[in-house]
């Protein structure tokens, strides 16, 4: 029994809600917030692996002094083995994506913190809920403690958009919750319908009976179920054709906030992704179908990026596009494609939020979105510059940060899985990517300053570069050093085939 | 009658899920859609507690007056109780998004003067 | 025999609650569907979740969408 797995996500609900009552208290607020931030990657790096059973309730396998008693009908079938409790599974793979998720919450909180003039209020009580939910729905085992915290992450990541004061948020929120409020209940029903046909809501005991023939594999009961998540996993990350909602989404929070937001989707992406993949791997078309959203995905995404002239929109569309990169390597099936797409979400989840937070001094600097409008940014602040240069090299790809690495790998898992083609469409979209992000570059940061374009004679919090710095070393380390991450990895993609 | 109390219930769930899902994509106004999606939430809950039904069973509170008729009687009566455990926690996550959603079409009312979905949503 | 009955007030209230062009009026009529839902869940052997449903489902979210509908517009614009 290990107590640091559950605190992992009781801390931050408990800190949101004590920063909730401390109102108009900034420094108290600011001083608590950053030690509860900073605690958020540590706890995982101290906490060893295993289960955790709420209540301690442990399958009566692991509890022999409760097994003893029993008849021999239970002990001899397969009630023997299953998990009666709320169980978290604590791993190698759940470590490193929650120190990547606490690590870009606690620099999206300590920017928001210098950022914002009052601490105090809901907004960071929000950036902590979000991240115990997501953090949640890593851990969990269990596919109805996933929806209750996938609920609630949706909600959070509502209140994050209302929160930013940017024009129409309102309407976002509104539009996001409604598709919400049709695909949460879809993803319900599907685990209903799981619940219906094993009478369990434990994954690896749902696993088990589909394995060892106590259901029929085949039934359409199962497919529905099937279809049914799969629905509720493409609202959740914002695959077509949730992909504009998404990006808006994005485009309404505020830079720290679309970095944690942007996150919570590549890490709800990577966790329901896995699950289906687990559960519904013996089905033929799962994986294909997996396959086809995320190839939608990265071509909707990448090519409608290329078309805005907002640069938040850009950066929306594609963080959007590069959730695809995930969905290729899960969909591949092999252990190779799946540590590659695994190590992708966690690339893109900090370089993503790096490009967030970096093109975030642009707005704060002129208040203004509109590329048209923009120019000639370099000369204001020539280091912010290099750093955002930096970022989006790193998100296309190019050789020593993190994202080639695990390009590279996808692509090699692609020839190696006997789909070469999804290898050159992948090459293909990452120059894409490059172009799209070098005509924003262009336009905010080269083309001449337009006239009429007002800068406020205020300098960048330090904290903001500071975070960007962060992002940055995390960029090149990994890049440098991919075991790292996919020696974690691999542990739960060797499981999955 | 001709179809047990578990298949009209099923039944209703279905028919609850699909006048949510009319009333939430065709209807204009934001309430109304607010109210369709109530009654998919409402759907998806009765399945879930249908599922959990047994026909002929019993309550799964182990009563004081049950012990007589011994173990056995009850474990082979009760109603599955997982279900319902799940449906406390679901009914009451819907209530909260829709206080949310009628909260922001409050806000938007007093922006738009109008809850019509064609006019506030359009951008 | 009652538990068939409360499914078609479950149906027939949800789909006047659809039709009716008075928002004040719906809201109020979301409270059908709700309190028999509440009922059915005694028949289906859930009293717990009856009880749950019986104050959220019949009382808290029609005054929910009263309170929207009272602050907002009262009639559904054409």
């Amino acid at each position: 029994m290990n107590p640091l797995i559950p605190i992992m996500v009781i801390l931050p609900i408990t800190c949101a809600l004590l920063l909730n009552l401390l109102h108009n208290k900034d420094k108290t607020v600011k001083i608590l917030a950053l030690i509860a931030g900073v605690a958020l990657p540590l706890i995982p790096l101290l906490a060893n692996y295993g289960m955790h059973y709420f209540g301690g309730y442990a399958p009566l396998i692991d509890n022999p002094t409760l097994a003893q008693g029993l008849p021999s009908t239970i002990t001899n079938s397969s009630l023997y083995l299953f998990h009666p409790a709320i169980t978290y599974s604590f791993a190698s793979a759940q470590q490193l994506f929650i120190f990547v998720l606490g690590m870009v919450a606690f620099l999206a909180i300590f920017t928001s913190l210098n950022e914002t003039k009052r601490a105090s209020g809901v907004y960071t009580f929000l950036m902590f809920m979000g991240t115990a939910a997501v953090t949640a729905i890593v851990l969990a085992d269990d596919i109805f403690n996933l929806y209750v915290f996938f609920e609630i992450a949706a909600l959070t990541q509502v209140g994050i958009i209302i929160c930013s004061k940017v024009e129409n948020n309102y309407e976002t929120a509104l539009k996001y919750m409604i598709l919400g409020s049709i695909a949460a209940p879809m993803l319900l029903l599907g685990i209903a319908l799981l619940l219906g046909v094993t009478g369990n809501v434990n994954i690896t005991d749902i696993i088990f009976a589909i394995n060892h023939g106590m259901v029929d594999p085949q039934s359409p009961v199962l497919l529905l179920a099937c279809g049914l998540i799969l629905f509720g996993w493409l609202y959740g990350s914002g695959l077509p054709p949730f992909h504009t909602i998404k990006s808006a989404v994005y485009s309404k929070a505020l830079p720290h906030g679309a970095a944690l937001l942007q996150a919570f989707s590549v890490f709800t992406f990577a966790a329901l992704g896995v699950i289906i993949i687990r559960i519904f791997a013996y089905l033929p078309f799962t994986e294909t179908v997996v396959i086809f959203f995320s190839l939608a995905a990265m071509i909707l995404g990448i090519t409608m990026a290329l078309m805005q002239t907002d640069f938040k929109r850009i950066i929306g569309f594609l963080a959007v596009g590069e959730l695809g990169y995930i969905g290729l390597g899960l969909g591949m099936g092999t252990a190779l494609g799946i540590t590659a797409g695994l190590f992708q979400a966690v690339n893109e989840a900090i370089i993503t939020a790096f490009l967030f937070i970096g093109f975030g001094t642009v707005l704060y600097k002129t208040g203004i979105s509109d590329t048209n409008k923009l120019g000639g940014m370099l000369v204001e602040n020539p280091k912010v510059a290099i750093l955002v240069l930096l970022a989006g090299l790193a998100m296309a790809g190019v050789p020593p940060f993190n994202a080639f690495q695990s390009k590279l790998q996808l692509i090699q898992a692609s020839i190696n899985a006997g789909l070469p083609e999804l290898g050159i469409i992948m090459v293909l979209l990452s120059i894409v990517t490059f172009l799209t992000f070098v005509k924003a570059y262009y336009t905010i940061y080269l083309k001449p300053k337009p006239q009429d374009l007002q800068i406020i004679n205020e300098k960048i919090p330090r904290a903001t570069i500071i975070t960007m710095m962060v992002f940055l070393v995390i960029c090149l380390v990994l890049g440098l050093f991919p075991q790292l991450a996919t020696d974690s990895l691999q542990q739960l993609a060797v499981g999955l085939v | 009658m001709i179809i047990d109390t578990q298949l009209a219930s099923f039944f209703t769930a279905a028919a609850l899920i699909v006048l949510g899902i009319y009333g939430a994509v065709f209807m204009d106004n934001l309430i109304k859609k607010v109210i369709g999606l109530a009654f998919i939430g409402d759907g998806v809950n009765l399945f879930i507690i249908t599922l959990g039904y047994k026909p002929g069973g019993i309550v799964y509170i182990y009563l004081p007056e049950l012990a007589e008729m011994g173990k056995a009687f009850f474990t082979q009566n009760a109603a599955y109780p997982l279900p319902f455990a799940l449906v406390l926690t679901s009914i009451v996550i819907g209530a909260s998004t829709m206080a949310v959603m009628l909260g922001i079409i409050i806000v938007l009312y007093k922006k738009h003067g109008t809850i019509s979905a064609a006019k506030v949503l359009d951008e | 025999m009652i538990e068939y009955i409360l499914m078609i007030i479950i149906v027939v209230g949800a789909i006047m609650a659809m039709v009716q062009r008075d928002l004040l009026k719906a809201a109020i009529l979301t409270g059908v569907p709700g309190a028999a839902m509440a009922f059915l869940y005694q028949f289906l052997l859930a009293p717990d979740v009856a009880l749950t449903q019986a104050i959220v489902g019949s009382a808290i979210i029609p005054v929910f969408f009263a309170l929207a509908a009272y602050k907002t517009r009262r009639m559904e614009e054409e």
